[in-house]
């Protein structure tokens, strides 16, 4: 998993659910030899051909004489040998077919635990419950979730406000608050409240079923990747046999003494057999990678053109940063003090239940700026947030009993405080507002000095003022700052090494867009972006010439997750983004669209890697080969560069052959290491590894399993 | 003897070649692309006025099919044509010598030959051919075999790059192939060719009186103008049997150095002029370096042995400019010779088939720079993957209909050898033409049907091959090995013409050296895995035995 590190840290360990569990070795290895029926094997031509070469030498070694003017009784042993290490050539393909397979059963496994059957209450129009199995839910019914209960079924909140952990489909551990239009996710589970909620799926039709087939489903169109290699291996087949052929055509009219089993040998070394043995695995252990990751992808063509992303749009809002601001000064402003300032944003942020209110109060507890007057907060009168002032305001009157505030996040916080501080001196009527600084200032009955330089100070760093005015007079600014996602300068980093360009997106002022995308180091960005940016950025860039990925939730961004070329929704999202999009993303979490393109380019990697590997192995083998295959030609042995006796030589290169895919089965299922490094060193890397070293190591490996042979 | 002045020679000749096509490339590029031009005064009316004799619109965009059939179908008018020529050449003028008709199966033979750029010559031409039938149907076929190279390459390149509304039209890029390019650069060749020396007449051969005492017959006729287009146009065939050995096709070293530049000369402007339509010219330098890189691993190759040869060496021209030649000859799929093979170290035929085994080293007019792209495509293929994208060229994806058919392109280049090289030897036809042994008659049929299959008509068998069994196989074999690769290649053109290109070019990029090189080590590794048995059972065997010269 080492190559996953970079990008998604440990999380993958937690949630594969099966993953880290010991795979069935009987069932692998019983399946593995199912596999071997001819029958089954014919879908991978390069290997049934091998299969075939198998028994025409299985037939010799039977009856070495049957075919005189290529065979000799003496070597009856030789072609046992040579049989019994064809038919584990064989079945060294059939394994990494069945470990790939073994392993992703254990990861749909463990996702089907999640989607187990559970009682739902459903409601008639009429508000009455009845309990059913989630089986028998349809789309469109609604359903009475109480605290405790597991979402039956994908579906949305009509009503209610409440907590849900999503932890075993996500492995976050926090649960999430989910309220009316927000996404429920069948197998999560409700940890407080009770919502009201529409079936949004058939059962069956839900994501994560749809996650489970894409796991399990077996017939996998090719990618047109796979499909191209595909077409190169049958032209590398057409060729070795055609060589093949003419060589035993020739050896037979020329007399030449070549026998068939080691033109057999040479044919069978010469086959694509490691990338002909492999690609189905790779391609299996792609969909397994993304699955543990919580990805639905639509095809597997989705996650090779994610491979080739050429722009990545970002949204500011969830993906660069938290999406909250946080308060981080307050900044007195006309002779008052950092105090007033303090209390005063304290008090008007008290029934503010926005994470920016929230992080105004935490902000004002820490620095013990705790209003006197909080005694009467309760009984103080809340004007939430207004479009047409844009300000909220509270009005503080006469004491009162104390009342807890709403419930939400900032509860427990709130209960500690009020405990602490009871009811003491009351004072007159006071009228706090908050708002953005110039509605403030209109409604303010003069500005004080330095206001405007503060305002525009602030927003220049890219981060937001908000202005507090107590009965009219401004008092001070709030400053407020837009939290960076941990971790998300590394990936965009990352990307940008790769050589792909990152293009934030953003409904913020230009100044303030600009300093947060140049606080990550993102070039281009797009601000005052309105519903329909997306789709026209999707649409410029594509007619430029480059691959598009993007991520959206809302209805709003589905026409450009469908014109992208890679799009991502967010599991959270509307059900039309879901549709429109190409890949899903059960766990919603928008920067995983940098893993999905690090997936894509690794799985085109691997593939390239190991068809470069087998086609340069292919150089070795024939110059160790074909020097001691024409009995009649001893001459020929002076051009024998590995100096072993022709027979050792033969089985060495089919033991070499062979082995070659057990040992390449790890970098198959894992894929080719992939650190974020310009495309042309990555390129290089793999060009010398696999490349250069494919042309040398099989010399290697063929003396070496030649000595040994020699001195048993 | 030190190896310097010769090396310094060599780098002086393809200097010179180098300058001369990039010279050329710019020509082309105003040719083709029907960029306005001084010369179209001379050149509009004649061209228009051939448009209107064939009825052709040369505005209309042709698709790839409708562009090959319209090349298939004038490459078949055209052997046809030569075909009656050469079997009635009898009853036709100009045939002072009185030369008889030609058997069927060597006229067809020939016709087919020639009309395939090969040039594969199972006669010897001063005593089997009237000054008819070498104008009229030789060197007629030279010019319009070389002018369909070249417009199949132009049309090849149109389809890369994208830039243009279409692939072009065969019509309009052939006649201005043969009136704007072949046909001047060919008079100029001529001239200096005169000048230097060579025959140029229609008056019959001449008896002249020797200082002997004796009357010695000089077989002269219309030389010149042939050796011109047949080394201009790769073609290769030449007048006499005895091609560029006869002090009639090439008198002098200063003639020989010269030839050997004029079979360069176009091939080389290629790879430049796809660097024009791309508009990219380092795309096309990278494509003539890794050529070029090929080309000289080709003359390495042929000078590693250099044990005595046996007798076929002009003594006149020397045994380095023999060699050059050779080397040149079927690197550039011209198929000339100025030696006889069969007096050279088998590692010379090694290179002479390494040379005609790859084809695009830099290969026939044409033709040679399709091969290229041909094997570009394959090696963008394989390595690009391992970049982390699907791979591209020129900003387009490598589809896989692309990879089919680039390699169905490459694999019909060892089925059109290995497959009648077995069934020479399994049906005893080798034996029949005296070169049923191994290895000498193995190298020798060996080096017929891949001088065949790369159109390139290098000729080892010469006369010996004129038997029912080799004037038909390689009769289809000239024919597929010619025209498959185009119809695939033209294929692959159209189906990117219109292909959606990147402009970030993130993946592998093709215009460094890097590239280069590993284009070069992908071509070395294909060919070596295609052919190396057959390599070895022929020229490697020779040299192991110890036997020099074959």
């Amino acid at each position: 998993m080492e190559s996953k590190k970079t990008a998604t840290g440990e999380t993958c360990a937690v949630k594969a659910n099966g993953g880290k569990r010991a795979l069935p070795l009987k069932h692998v290895l019983s399946e593995s030899v199912l596999r071997m029926n001819p029958a089954r094997l014919i879908s991978n031509p390069v290997i049934f051909i091998v299969e075939v070469m198998f028994f025409i030498v299985a037939i010799m070694a039977i009856a070495p004489g049957l075919i005189p003017a290529v065979s000799s009784p003496s070597q009856q042993m030789f072609y046992v040998y040579v049989a019994i290490i064809l038919l584990f050539t064989v079945w060294f393909s059939t394994l990494s077919d069945s470990i790939a397979e073994a392993q992703i059963k254990a990861t749909a496994d463990g996702l089907k635990q999640i989607e187990h059957e559970v009682k739902a209450r459903r409601m008639d129009p009429d508000r009455k419950v009845t309990v059913v199995s989630s089986k028998a839910l349809k789309k469109d019914d609604i359903v009475l979730i109480q605290k405790g209960d597991y979402i039956p079924i994908d579906c949305v909140v009509l009503e209610g406000i409440a907590m849900v952990d999503e932890s075993l489909l996500t492995g976050e551990s926090a649960p999430v608050r989910k309220a009316p239009t927000d996404v429920l996710i069948g197998g999560s589970v409700l940890v407080s409240d009770s919502l009201i909620a529409r079936i949004s799926a058939d059962p069956g039709d839900t994501y994560l079923s749809k996650l489970i087939s894409m796991v399990e489903s077996t017939k996998r169109p090719k990618t047109p990747n796979e499909a191209a290699i595909s077409t190169l291996l049958l032209g590398f087949t057409a060729i070795f046999t055609i060589i093949i052929v003419s060589i035993l055509w020739l050896s037979v009219s020329l007399s030449l003494g070549a026998d068939l089993s080691v033109l057999i040998a040479l044919y069978v070394c010469l086959l694509p057999t490691t990338i002909g043995a492999l690609l189905p695995a790779i391609g299996i252990s792609g969909i397994r990678r993304m699955s543990i990751d919580r990805i639905i992808a639509k095809s597997g063509k989705a996650i090779e053109t994610a491979g080739d992303t050429d722009v990545v749009l970002l949204d500011k809002t969830g993906t660069i940063t938290l999406g909250s601001r946080t308060a981080t000064e307050f900044i007195p402003l006309g002779g008052h003090s950092a105090k007033e300032m303090g209390e005063a944003s304290f008090m008007s942020s008290w029934y503010d239940d926005t994470p920016e209110g929230r992080s105004i109060i935490a902000l004002a507890y820490s620095l013990g700026f705790v209003p006197k007057e909080f005694h009467s907060i309760s009984r103080a009168e809340a004007m939430e947030f207004s479009a047409v002032t844009r300000t909220s305001s509270v009005r503080l009157g006469r004491p009162n009993v104390f009342m807890l505030p709403k419930g939400g996040k900032g509860m427990l916080q709130r209960s500690r405080i009020s405990k602490k501080y009871q009811t003491g001196k009351s004072s007159d009527d006071l009228n706090i507002s908050k708002g953005a600084p110039d509605a403030i200032a209109q409604s303010a009955r003069a500005l004080p000095e330095g206001f405007d330089e503060k305002v525009s100070g602030i927003s220049s760093a890219g981060e937001t003022a908000m202005a507090v005015a107590v009965d009219g007079e401004i008092i001070g600014l709030i400053r407020l700052k837009d939290q960076l996602k941990q971790g998300i300068k590394a990936k965009i980093e990352a990307v940008k090494v790769m050589g792909i360009k990152p293009i934030m997106i953003t409904g913020d002022q230009p100044l303030t867009a600009k300093s947060i995308a140049s606080e990550v180091g993102i070039e281009e960005f797009v601000s005052k972006a309105k519903p329909e940016t997306k789709i026209e950025v999707v649409k410029r860039e594509q007619a430029a010439g480059r691959i598009v990925a993007m991520v959206g939730d809302g209805t709003n961004d589905a026409p450009a997750l469908a014109a992208a070329d890679a799009g991502l929704a967010m599991g959270s999202g509307t059900i039309a983004a879901k549709e429109a999009a190409n890949m899903v993303d059960l766990e919603s979490d928008p920067s995983k669209i940098i893993q999905v393109i690090m997936l894509g380019k690794q799985l085109l990697m691997t593939r390239g890697a190991i068809t470069t590997f087998s086609i340069s192995n292919d150089v070795a083998k024939y110059f160790a080969i074909v020097p001691v295959m024409f009995s009649a030609l001893p001459v020929l042995g002076r051009v024998n560069v590995l100096g072993l006796p022709p027979s050792v030589t033969v089985l060495a290169a089919l033991i070499f052959n062979a082995l070659i895919i057990p040992a390449l089965i790890p970098l198959a299922t894992r894929g080719v290491r992939l650190k974020p490094r310009s495309t042309m060193s990555i390129f290089l890397k793999n060009m010398v590894t696999y490349g250069v070293g494919g042309v040398i190591l099989p010399f290697i490996g063929i003396e070496a399993i030649g000595l040994l042979i020699k001195a048993l | 003897m030190s190896a310097l002045p010769y090396a310094v020679w060599l780098v002086f000749i393809f200097a010179a070649v180098i300058a001369s096509s990039w010279l050329l490339s710019a020509y082309l590029f105003a040719v083709y692309t029907g960029r306005k031009g001084r010369l179209d005064r001379l050149f509009d009316p004649i061209d228009n006025f051939i448009y209107k004799v064939i009825r052709a619109d040369p505005s209309k965009q042709m698709t790839g099919g409708e562009y090959f059939l319209a090349l298939l179908g004038f490459s078949a008018l055209a052997a046809a044509l030569c075909f009656i020529i050469l079997v009635a050449q009898g009853y036709l003028p100009l045939n002072p010598q009185h030369f008889p008709g030609l058997a069927w199966d060597l006229a067809l033979h020939t016709a087919l030959s020639f009309a395939t750029n090969t040039d594969l010559q199972h006669y010897a031409g001063e005593t089997t051919l009237s000054y008819f039938s070498q104008a009229a149907a030789i060197q007629f076929l030279q010019f319009a075999s070389a002018a369909i190279g070249m417009c199949v390459a132009v049309a090849v390149f149109r389809g890369f790059s994208g830039k243009f509304s279409g692939i072009g039209n065969f019509y309009y890029d052939f006649v201005r192939s043969i009136t704007r390019i072949l046909l001047p650069a060919s008079l100029v060749a001529a001239i200096v060719l005169v000048a230097l020396g060579l025959p140029q007449s229609l008056g019959g051969y001449v008896t002249a009186n020797t200082i002997g005492g004796g009357a010695q017959t000089l077989d002269i006729g219309p030389v010149a103008s042939l050796v011109s287009i047949m080394q201009l146009g790769t073609n290769g065939g030449g007048y006499y049997g005895a091609n560029s050995a006869s002090p009639y096709q090439n008198p002098s070293p200063l003639t020989n150095w010269l030839e050997i530049g004029l079979m360069l000369l176009i091939e080389t402007s290629m790879p430049f002029l796809f660097g024009r339509m791309v508009g990219n010219k380092r795309e096309g330098h990278m494509l003539l370096i890794a050529a070029y890189a090929i080309y000289g691993i080709n003359l390495v190759v042929a000078f590693v042995n250099l044990a005595p040869f046996g007798p076929g060496i002009e003594a006149r021209l020397g045994a380095f400019s023999s060699i050059v030649w050779t080397v040149t000859a079927t690197s550039t799929m011209t198929g000339s010779l100025n030696a006889a093979l069969s007096a050279f170290n088998p590692v010379v035929i090694i290179a002479a088939l390494m040379g005609m085994f790859i084809q695009a080293a830099p290969g026939g007019i044409g033709g040679g720079v399709m091969y290229l792209l041909m094997y570009v495509v394959i090696a963008v293929f394989i390595v690009g993957l391992m970049a982390g994208r699907t791979p591209e060229y020129l900003g387009a994806k490598i589809l896989p209909n692309d990879v089919k058919r680039a390699v169905i392109a490459f694999v019909s280049h060892p089925i059109l050898i290995l497959i009648p090289l077995a069934l020479a030897f399994s049906t005893g036809a080798a034996a029949v033409a005296g070169a049923g042994s191994i290895p000498n008659g193995f190298t020798k049929v060996l080096y017929e049907f891949t001088s065949a299959a790369a159109n390139n008509g290098s000729d080892f068998l010469g006369t010996a091959g004129n038997t029912l069994f080799f004037n038909i196989s390689t009769s289809i074999v000239v024919l597929l090995g010619r025209f498959i690769p185009m119809a695939v290649m033209l294929a692959i053109a159209d189906s990117m013409l219109k292909r959606t290109r990147s402009s970030q070019g993130g993946g592998l990029r093709t215009d460094n050296l890097l590239f280069a090189g590993i284009l070069v080590v992908s071509i070395l590794i294909l060919v070596v895995l295609t052919f190396l048995p057959f390599i070895i059972l022929g020229p490697v065997l020779s040299l192991l035995q110890g036997y020099n010269g074959i």
